[in-house]
């Protein structure tokens, strides 16, 4: 009698093959898939490109500023890079479906450029990255994160160092 | 005469996969394995279904950086699959070499001995990317008959 509740349960539950090619596919929210770069919140500290296994990242100095390059087709996806980002600015999506032609081998490249600005204070060109404000106490308001972000890097230093800290 | 259109519509409708393994880590391979054994995955829907001998091939899967030892084995049994073939490249390693590129050991990239038409990239690709990938190489394979 088993084979009849079998039966019975197979009829109502249809078949267990994914609808995939034809219909969508189930996708975990936490897939570790395609990298996502936000140049506006990277550090500029590199250090994705020292973690990463397949040396897929690669940064680049050019006269706009600093590039940032991941080639997905050497990617091995094991999210070493999101791990040790200290500012979020690599994200990995759930979107798996990289699949491609061979003719667009090369350009499975999510790209990012992290551009050069003149600084506020001394007019020196650098680059526009994220500051580190971990340590800043207390916390800066948006206001001070703004001007801190225009400067350059020594400028920065110099501006945290003669910031008024209430007591 | 009226036949061979009609050969032509059936055949069409089901291409049959080989697997060559250049070298690769058995991840790819499982996935593979998973793709067309698996009920939940089954590639068979698409027509298609896994074959022992070269000679039987349509699709050609190929995982593997491609190592120095295999590559001559790898050639010949390419060479022995009848066009038209079309080759799809799984996981990362055929592709660019992965995290073995630049190695001694390894010839990847695959397609500076292979011709290559879809790739499919991931470590391992998900059945689901496979199962993409072949699609697409069916489409591609019908343009070709």
């Amino acid at each position: 009698m088993n084979f009849l509740t079998i039966f019975a349960r197979n009829l109502r539950q249809g078949p267990q093959t994914e609808a995939f090619p034809l219909g969508p596919a189930f996708t975990p929210e936490r897939l570790r898939g395609r990298i996502e770069f936000k140049a506006e919140s990277c550090e500029g500290c590199r250090i994705c490109e020292r973690v990463c296994p397949a040396n897929a990242i690669r940064f680049a100095k050019t006269p706009d500023g600093m590039t940032f390059d991941c080639w997905h087709n050497t990617c091995v996806f094991c999210g070493n890079c999101e791990f040790y980002c200290p500012t979020d600015a690599i994200h990995q999506t759930n979107d798996w479906d990289l699949t491609h032609v061979n003719a667009d081998k090369f350009e499975m490249v999510e790209h990012g450029l992290i551009p050069n600005q003149k600084c506020a204070d001394c007019g020196a060109t650098a680059l526009n990255t994220a500051p580190v404000i971990k340590n800043a106490k207390p916390p800066l308001s948006d206001a001070e994160y703004a001007e801190l972000r225009a400067r350059c890097p020594k400028c920065r230093a110099k501006y945290l160092k003669n910031r008024k800290v209430p007591s | 005469m009226g036949l061979i259109p009609d050969f032509k519509k059936i055949a069409t409708r089901s291409p049959w996969l080989y697997r060559i393994n250049a070298g690769s880590c058995n991840g790819c391979d499982v996935e593979m394995a998973t793709t067309a054994l698996i009920p939940r995955y089954d590639v068979e829907r698409l027509g298609c279904q896994y074959c022992g001998s070269p000679k039987h091939a349509d699709i050609v899967l190929i995982s593997g950086p491609l190592t120095v030892r295999v590559k001559d084995a790898v050639l010949r049994m390419f060479d022995e699959i009848p066009e038209p073939k079309v080759t799809v490249a799984v996981g990362v390693c055929p592709i660019s070499g992965g995290i073995f590129r630049e190695s001694y050991a390894v010839l990847a990239p695959i397609d500076q001995y292979i011709p290559i038409d879809v790739n499919v990239p991931g470590c391992p690709p998900r059945p689901q990317a496979i199962i993409a990938g072949v699609a697409k190489a069916i489409e591609i394979w019908r343009e070709r008959l």
